[in-house]
């Protein structure tokens, strides 16, 4: 999968398909990533499914969605159209089982306008979401099950969960099973407390936190799996994780990540993915670079020799 | 009610705007008038934006013409600048919705809308210490609208607490259209009421039952409709709720006004329910502007849902039925919605509240 920038929308962020469509240049985007869809529809989660923290915010959907079949009526028009512009189209898929995961995937893998599956193995809003993404056994079983669900000339992306002890063990498994991307970070696993009526200010209990706030920590688990993990296999990642400016998004270059997801910043300007490319552009030129190329993975760690090998 | 797709087609966007005046109205009610360059679309009462809660200097890499990134001083071998706007203070992240209480389109084609907000949190907060000539942005127009029913002509516009400000901008809309009718406005007390007091105001139409007490709103009078102000401690108006002053018309009004007469109402959930309830008792229809905790405004982050019966909203709303997600007690079906892209204007008759 070719991509013309490395922009990207991060999935739950962006809608089906042409929503942000009056806020932004839509076709100057690498890839539209859908929000999740399952194989039947979800309602979601009773409300309050957001809250905002400080440098960040708290959600809790429960993976809302049409559904497989209604997507595929209602929205793939769209998105066909989206990619006769320009944006590859990245449909997301989440599920309850490896059968769930292979026939949603499965099917909407073999629409024509569909280049790439990203897996949502670790949606920590809904019952069990984590399980997949937690567990590296499982999660390769998964993985190979779906990629082999899928026609070979269309990308498998997993996008890995945070809240797990070792990411490196979970990115190695989904790699072993045969993923051609990583996609990290999903939400981290928070929480946000009414002090006055002593509950949860979410009532799903729990929610996923994103926006600056993860930013740090997802720069560090990227810089982890490149190095530990992808380099070495030659699989790319699309790094994400609190991105609002070119500034973020360059962090995540020089970690290790080939392709950048906007997510949360889109709910405060949805042009966001465009303007981080701008100022992209511009620091290449600063940096002296002549592609993203010799930014990518760039970051010299203490310990590092001199070709930012590290050092054990 | 009118719905997005007929409101100005997809003629929505991010806007720069700069503050007009910042006046505090009442105890912790301010209204912000903010001008925004020519081009900002038409829109209707009912509509709202997502306003921008924080320096958009703060918040500069998410702006148009900040992006590049060139306007910080960041060299390379340097550290960030820990004074950045962002490391000072707790500043809102997300921008917040609110209804427009009005909009003015300039000869010029500049725009000049008005919101009026009540400091509850960090974002509000900041917004009250806005001064002329600063600088704010905001995306809009969102949402659907309110619209005159078929067949009835005198507006009923029912205003609680921080739902009183569309009903000033569908006050000014609908007497442009010739109409004429009464704003209920409601409160727990006299200071907070966001609105200008004047006495006596116009006449109660039609022909106007005297509802014994003289206080009357500015924002109405300007349009030629009276005021009915009831406040939970008695201290401005009658006392009471709001549906006792609702209550109060419907008493003293014919059937046939009764009849010509059409609800509009933006409140509290507790207090649209209980005039949802009056207006079911006597037969009139009307919409309610709902409200929800929300992150984006443009139906992407999912999280504003307002359940309600969805063949009901088909109907209302000119729309094809979609399919329930499930039943309440009473075996009426439901769906979530969005208050953003789907409302916030729904007939009432819809709600499960």
């Amino acid at each position: 999968m070719k991509l013309a920038n490395p922009m990207m929308t991060a999935s739950g962020t962006c809608g089906y398909a042409l929503e942000y469509e009056p806020y932004m240049d839509m076709a100057g985007l690498g890839a539209f990533v859908t929000k999740s869809i399952t194989r039947l529809p979800r309602p979601g989660n009773e409300a309050y499914r957001i809250v905002e923290t400080r440098g960040g915010m708290l959600n809790a959907i429960g993976l809302a969605n049409i559904g497989l079949d209604a997507f595929l009526e209602e929205k793939m028009p769209e998105l066909r159209k989206l990619r006769d512009r320009g944006p590859r189209i990245i449909v997301n898929v989440a599920g309850y089982s490896v059968e769930d995961y292979t026939q949603t995937a499965g099917r909407i893998s073999h629409e024509p306008d569909v280049d790439a599956i990203e897996l949502n193995v670790s949606c920590p809003n809904v019952k069990d979401g984590l399980t997949f993404g937690t567990d590296p056994c499982l999660l390769k079983e998964l993985v190979g099950q779906v990629r082999r669900a899928m026609p070979p000339d269309r990308a498998l992306i997993v996008k890995l969960s945070p809240n797990v002890g070792d990411i490196t063990a979970t990115a190695r498994a989904a790699v072993e099973g045969g993923a051609d991307v990583l996609s990290m970070i999903n939400t981290y696993t928070a929480m946000a407390v009414d002090i006055f009526k002593r509950v949860p200010r979410l009532a799903n209990g729990t929610g996923g936190l994103s926006g600056p706030a993860v930013r740090p920590l997802a720069v560090y688990l990227v810089s982890r799996v490149h190095r530990q993990v992808c380099r070495a296999a030659g699989v790319p990642i699309i790094g994400m994780g609190g991105i609002q400016c070119w500034q973020d998004a360059a962090e995540f270059l020089l970690a290790g990540a080939t392709g950048l997801a906007v997510g949360t910043a889109l709910f405060v300007d949805p042009a966001t993915p465009n303007h981080v490319l701008d100022g992209l552009d511009q620091y290449l030129v600063d940096q002296k670079a002549q592609s993203v190329r010799q930014i990518i993975g760039a970051l010299q760690l203490p310990g590092d020799g001199h070709h930012g090998q590290p050092a054990t | 009610m009118v719905n997005q797709s007929k409101v100005g087609g997809l003629k929505r966007g991010l806007f720069q705007a700069s503050v007009i005046g910042n006046e505090r109205i009442c105890t912790d009610h301010y209204r912000l008038t903010l001008a925004v360059a020519a081009g900002f679309p038409p829109t209707l009462p009912g509509q709202f934006i997502q306003l921008g809660c924080s320096p958009t200097d703060h918040r500069r890499a998410m702006g148009p013409g900040g992006l590049d990134g060139r306007d910080i001083q960041w060299l390379p071998g340097e550290a960030p600048p820990l004074a950045a706007p962002g490391l000072l203070a707790p500043a809102a992240m997300l921008k917040r919705p609110f209804s427009l209480a009005g909009h003015v389109i300039q000869d010029d084609g500049r725009a000049e809308l008005e919101i009026i907000h009540r400091v509850v949190g960090v974002g509000t907060a900041w917004l009250a210490r806005l001064s002329a000539g600063d600088a704010v942005d905001l995306i809009g127009p969102l949402g659907n609208a309110f619209g005159m029913p078929e067949g009835r002509s005198i507006p009923l516009l029912v205003g609680g607490g921080v739902g009183i400000p569309p009903m000033y901008y569908l006050a000014s809309w609908l007497s442009r259209r010739g109409y004429r009718g009464v704003g209920f406005i409601g409160a727990v007390s006299r200071d907070l009421i966001a609105g200008r007091l004047i006495e006596p105001g116009p006449a109660i139409p039609p022909g106007g039952p005297e509802l014994g007490h003289s206080a009357a709103i500015g924002e109405f009078a300007d349009h030629g409709f009276g005021s009915v102000v009831t406040t939970d401690d008695g201290s401005l108006g009658m006392r009471g709720r709001i549906t006792d002053g609702l209550e109060t018309w419907i008493a003293s009004a014919t059937r046939s006004d009764i009849e010509s007469a059409a609800v509009f109402c933006c409140g509290s959930t507790p207090m649209m329910r209980s005039v949802a309830a009056v207006c079911a008792r006597y037969g009139l229809p009307c919409q309610v502007c709902l409200e929800q905790a929300m992150a984006c405004g443009m139906g992407t982050c999912q999280s504003c849902i307002v359940r309600l019966e969805p063949d009901c909203v088909a109907r209302t709303q000119g729309q094809p039925a979609r399919k329930p997600h499930g039943q309440n007690e009473q075996g009426r079906d439901w769906r979530y919605f969005l208050a953003c892209t789907d409302g916030p204007v729904f007939d009432s008759a819809c709600v499960l509240w």
